[in-house]
């Protein structure tokens, strides 16, 4: 067992900041419009796949992928929110009609792809090569640089929403919308800031991503699915607690693919869910809505 | 419902009832056997999303476990057809009692997430379990649907037809009983005002737990009759595409009113499978789904029929 458990406590970490890259970007659009983004697996998809095409088809440099898929994520991120989101504020079943426009966006962004891609794997190359040494076990380079990553991004943008200007007006525009405008704040663009913040994470994973896995339409898919179970579990209210609940799923299910092998793993995961949920309905760190 | 509007949909039932009649090609009623099980798939979902105001995002999960129920029966057990296609039925019922479980005490965004991360949790288990579900590639050959000697597919399935239209007719027939019923009324109560539901003694999480239990019995009958009409079972119904654009029949078709998702399931089944036909459109025609959907959520929330409605309605005032 010792041999095992320090790898797997690892890699339970590496599952637990990509979650929690993810998982923040959906946090962040959730506390200030009230909306959740179900194309957010789509754009991380989109990312990686232009991060491919300007990196390896043009021949550009990852650090020129990197910025491209990011940038790529963004700008569909802010038309998601102009199209599919803006249009319906206001209205009684906001929640529920962007859930829908948001899945459909996801769809029109996957089957995008799929036609201008074509269905062939892709792979980004990874941004370190080599190995390094974490608490004894051997992890590639790229996978420790995002273990070290994840937390840094999340610390940034810890300090961005709660010390600076421009990042306190999205948590002020969340909590009181009119009085945020009595205030000065400029809402809609406020909105569009949420929106751009949160793909720029989703594109950020997808590059990471695409290297550890191969980049298919279905890339983001998958990982959205456990993000879901982090902001359920997390409660979705903050980003401290969906970034702990990051954690906790990351490193749970490393543990339970060690014990239980892999196909019984996602079963486990969302059994226990299911418990949390029956006792705490807003989710194990979670307050009342 | 108005008189006007059941012997409008009476009128619908015979002309489907007398198609066979006129169309004799198999495919035309291919298309219409596949779009009778969607629209049986829509009205229920519309039953948990429409009427009862549910946040239900896991509808196809119920049509998923059908198809697996009837496919494993048939295969495993050597179960006749005709009991596995009920089979589908009863554990889609219990899926959806496990599920309402936690749901019934949710609110919001909550209960979309937890249905929607069930259905998909549905396709990972029938993915890794390849021993009874087949895994990626799913289950072949399943058996046809026959009486006696006589095979449904024979004389341009024939057979297969009725059955989907009658499975659908008495899904819509039960719904819309079941909206007009007490149960229904408290159902709508329970949506437009949960707070006073309550106060009038309506149990939300009951009729929550209730309400999804009655919408996933059809769903999984459907199920099971897709699995035994195409003969496979594949993975591919807890995906995405298939949720969008059942979702879009409901939507289209206009959330709440039972009988408008059938209509869009016939016009949407039929568009697509044209589109289908299409060289180049074949992955395209989801995008022109998805894109309606949206368009539909922007102009006309209570339904594309309801464009219809409101053309017509200031003409009869006058």
């Amino acid at each position: 067992m010792d041999g095992v458990l320090i790898p797997t406590l690892v890699s339970g970490l590496l599952l637990g900041s990509l979650y929690a890259l993810m998982a923040s970007g959906l946090s962040l659009i959730w506390t200030t419009l009230g909306v959740f983004n179900f194309a957010h697996g789509a754009l991380m998809t989109l990312g990686a796949y232009i991060a491919w095409t300007v990196s390896e088809q043009l021949g550009l440099g990852l650090a020129a992928g990197f910025v491209a898929g990011i940038g790529a994520a963004v700008i569909a991120g802010v038309l998601i929110e102009l199209l599919l989101v803006r249009p319906f504020y206001g209205n009684r079943n906001m929640m529920l009609i962007t859930v829908m426009t948001t899945l459909a966006a996801s769809t029109i962004l996957e089957r995008g792809i799929s036609m201008i891609w074509g269905p062939r794997l892709k792979q980004l190359p990874r941004t370190l090569d080599g190995q390094v040494n974490l608490l004894g076990a051997p992890v590639s380079a790229h996978e420790a640089l995002i273990i070290v990553l994840a937390p840094a991004v999340l610390l940034a943008l810890w300090w961005y929403t709660g010390r600076t200007l421009s990042g306190r007006s999205l948590r002020a525009v969340g909590q009181n919308r009119s009085a945020a405008a009595l205030l000065g704040i400029d809402v809609p663009r406020t909105f569009s800031l949420a929106f751009g913040l949160s793909a720029a994470l989703a594109g950020l994973t997808g590059v990471l991503l695409g290297s550890i896995r191969f980049v298919t339409p279905g890339l983001g898919a998958d990982p959205l699915v456990n993000a879901m179970i982090v902001v359920i579990f997390g409660g979705l209210g903050s980003l401290g607690a969906t970034a702990g609940a990051a954690y906790v799923i990351g490193l749970l299910e490393a543990l339970l693919v060690l014990w239980l092998g892999l196909y019984w793993t996602p079963s486990v995961l969302f059994v226990a869910l299911i418990l949390v949920l029956v006792f705490r309905p807003n989710g194990l760190f979670g307050k009342a809505a | 419902m108005t008189r006007n509007r059941s012997l409008f949909a009476l009128a619908a039932l015979v002309l489907l009832a007398l198609v066979p009649a006129v169309v004799t090609d198999s495919y035309t009623r291919h298309i219409f056997i596949i779009a009778f099980i969607y629209g049986t798939v829509a009205v229920n979902w519309d039953l948990s999303l429409g009427l009862a105001g549910l946040f239900n995002f896991g509808h196809l999960a119920f049509f998923g476990i059908g198809v697996y129920t009837a496919a494993i029966l048939t295969t495993a057990l050597d179960l006749s057809p005709w009991l596995a296609i009920p089979a589908g039925g009863l554990t889609a019922a219990l899926a959806a009692l496990l599920i309402a479980l936690p749901v019934a005490r949710l609110q919001g965004i909550y209960v979309v997430l937890v249905t929607f991360a069930f259905g998909q949790l549905c396709m990972q288990v029938v993915l890794s379990q390849g021993d009874l579900t087949g895994g990626a590639e799913g289950l072949v050959r399943l058996p046809y649907l026959r009486i006696g000697d006589y095979s449904f597919i024979r004389d341009f399935r024939f057979g297969y037809y009725y059955v989907a239209l009658g499975l659908l007719t008495v899904s819509v027939v039960a719904l819309l009983l079941l909206a007009r019923s007490p149960f229904g009324k408290s159902l709508r109560a329970v949506r437009d005002n949960p707070d006073y539901a309550t106060a009038r003694g309506i149990s939300v999480a009951r009729q929550r737990v209730l309400v999804l239990c009655a919408s996933a019995v059809f769903t999984g009958i459907a199920g099971g009759f897709y699995a035994i009409y195409l003969r496979v079972a594949s993975p591919e119904v807890f995906g995405f595409s298939v949720a969008t654009l059942i979702l879009s029949m409901v939507l289209i078709g206009g959330a709440g009113s039972i009988l408008g998702p059938v209509f869009a399931a016939l016009a949407l089944t039929f568009a697509t499978e044209a589109m289908a036909g299409i060289r180049g459109l074949e992955e395209a025609r989801f995008i022109v789904v998805a894109v309606a959907m949206i368009l539909v959520l922007r102009i006309a929330p209570a339904g594309a029929i309801d464009i219809f409605g409101r053309l017509l309605a200031p003409r009869r005032k006058s």
